[in-house]
């Protein structure tokens, strides 16, 4: 019986950069079941997605202005499902045509005992949240609903609070890097949403 | 995966690594052992750089990435009596990036490499654990496929170690005391092949006559 082939090198991870592009809006939670409607026929066809995470973003201070940022995201209603550390760079400030906010993004999966091994690393956490919405597809492109609660009590994921009165709507799109023409079919989806929900490319630090 | 026992197998007398290793080789085709391809464990060390420490006031910690060929898609994270993180192959693009925040030893790199053998429910791999271009020594990990909690099988694998290894059968790992009746996993594997990179990182190198 011939034996599967085994790998004489390790397969390590590749060096190619990963881009998430970004378009953001928002709607109030009376406007919640129009977008949804519309999303599901625009949408890849599938059963409705919902989904409620806990995500926990982890800073690293040296001496280095600004600290490393990591996000870690746990599903709180799939149970067995990995967890997800996120890093993401800074935004690239480029083409001020380019439609959508650019920035690297390292995604990887994680076995459970991920919140400890961060804070062996030296990584201290910073704040934490919940996020319970809807998830949808269209092609490439995935469009999320959601909505953010504070977490009362930290650790605590039972009392929560909604942190307003609306849902936070994100389309991103995960490519390697030099492909610009994801973000022209992003404002071309985006078009077809409005004018339940207005997407545009939201930079972080002005509103800091 | 089930238990497996990682071992450090010494050079034989007036012999070179690669003869000490033959030998091994030659002894379980003898058994029976069937060739079924090679492996890989490698490893690599970071410490936390002197920039991050100052804020943290505490003691520089030593972190281990590792791969093993047996997961091709997976990346072991480890510290030393510390947590140890099973991820995907990004993590190592993820070191690339805090490169800033914590720096590869590049010389401490070291890795076995050898074949693979299965002997019934027994998996065997022998391999030369090398530090860039030296070889340092002998890496000996069997696995008993079938069973997953270390004190329902140590017995039967310490057997049949003897059987193969005679005189240089090793004791019960340390990560079985630890975890007598829990329920074995890939990590354990993991922290017997750190503790076994650092005995040979601490030794006497190989005399370089003994390795031509």
């Amino acid at each position: 019986m011939e034996a599967p082939p085994v790998t004489m090198m390790p397969v390590t991870g590749g060096t190619i950069n990963m881009m998430e592009y970004l378009l953001q809006g928002s709607v109030l939670d009376h406007s919640l079941e129009s977008l949804i409607h519309r999303l599901r026929g625009l949408c890849d066809n599938m059963e409705p997605e919902t989904f409620l995470d806990h995500e926990m973003v982890f800073l690293l201070k040296g001496q280095q202005a600004s600290p490393f940022v990591l996000r870690a995201r746990r599903s709180m209603d799939r149970a067995g499902t990995p967890w997800h550390l996120r890093y993401l760079g800074q935004p690239e400030m480029g083409d001020k045509n380019r439609h959508a906010l650019v920035r690297n993004c390292v995604d990887i999966a994680t076995s459970e005992n991920l919140t400890d091994f961060l804070m062996e690393m030296g990584f201290r956490m910073d704040h934490e949240f919940v996020a319970k919405g809807h998830l949808f597809r269209k092609g490439i492109m995935k469009i999320m609903v959601y909505k953010i609660f504070r977490i009362l009590v930290p650790g605590n994921t039972d009392s929560i609070e909604a942190l307003s009165l609306s849902y936070l709507v994100e389309l991103s799109v995960v490519a390697p890097a030099g492909q610009d023409m994801v973000s022209d079919d992003m404002r071309n989806f985006a078009e077809q949403l409005k004018p339940l929900v207005h997407l545009e490319k939201i930079d972080p630090k002005r509103l800091m | 995966m089930g238990v497996t026992c990682v071992s450090q197998m010494s050079v034989a007398e007036g012999k070179s690594v690669q003869q000490t290793v033959e030998l091994l080789t030659q002894k379980l085709e003898m058994l029976g052992a069937e060739k079924q391809g090679t492996f890989c464990v490698d490893c690599e060390t970071y410490h936390t750089a002197a920039s991050t420490l100052g804020s943290q006031g505490q003691a520089g910690k030593l972190m281990y990435v590792m791969h093993n060929s047996e997961y091709p898609l997976s990346c072991f994270a480890l510290f030393e009596n510390g947590p140890c993180l099973i991820a995907d192959t990004n993590f190592d693009v993820l070191m690339v990036k805090l490169k800033g925040f914590f720096q590869s030893a590049k010389a401490s790199k070291i890795e076995t490499r050898g074949t693979r053998y299965q002997y019934c429910d027994f998996l065997v791999k022998v391999g030369t654990v090398t530090m860039g271009p030296s070889a340092r020594g002998i890496s000996v990990e069997v696995e008993y496929g079938p069973c997953v909690v270390a004190s329902d099988c140590w017995s039967l694998l310490l057997e049949f170690l003897q059987n193969f290894l005679g005189s240089h059968t090793p004791g019960a790992p340390t990560v079985f005391a630890n975890r007598h009746d829990a329920v074995y996993s890939p990590a354990d594997t993991m922290v017997q092949y750190m503790e076994l990179f650092n005995k040979i990182r601490k030794q006497q190198q190989v005399p370089v006559a003994g390795i031509r």
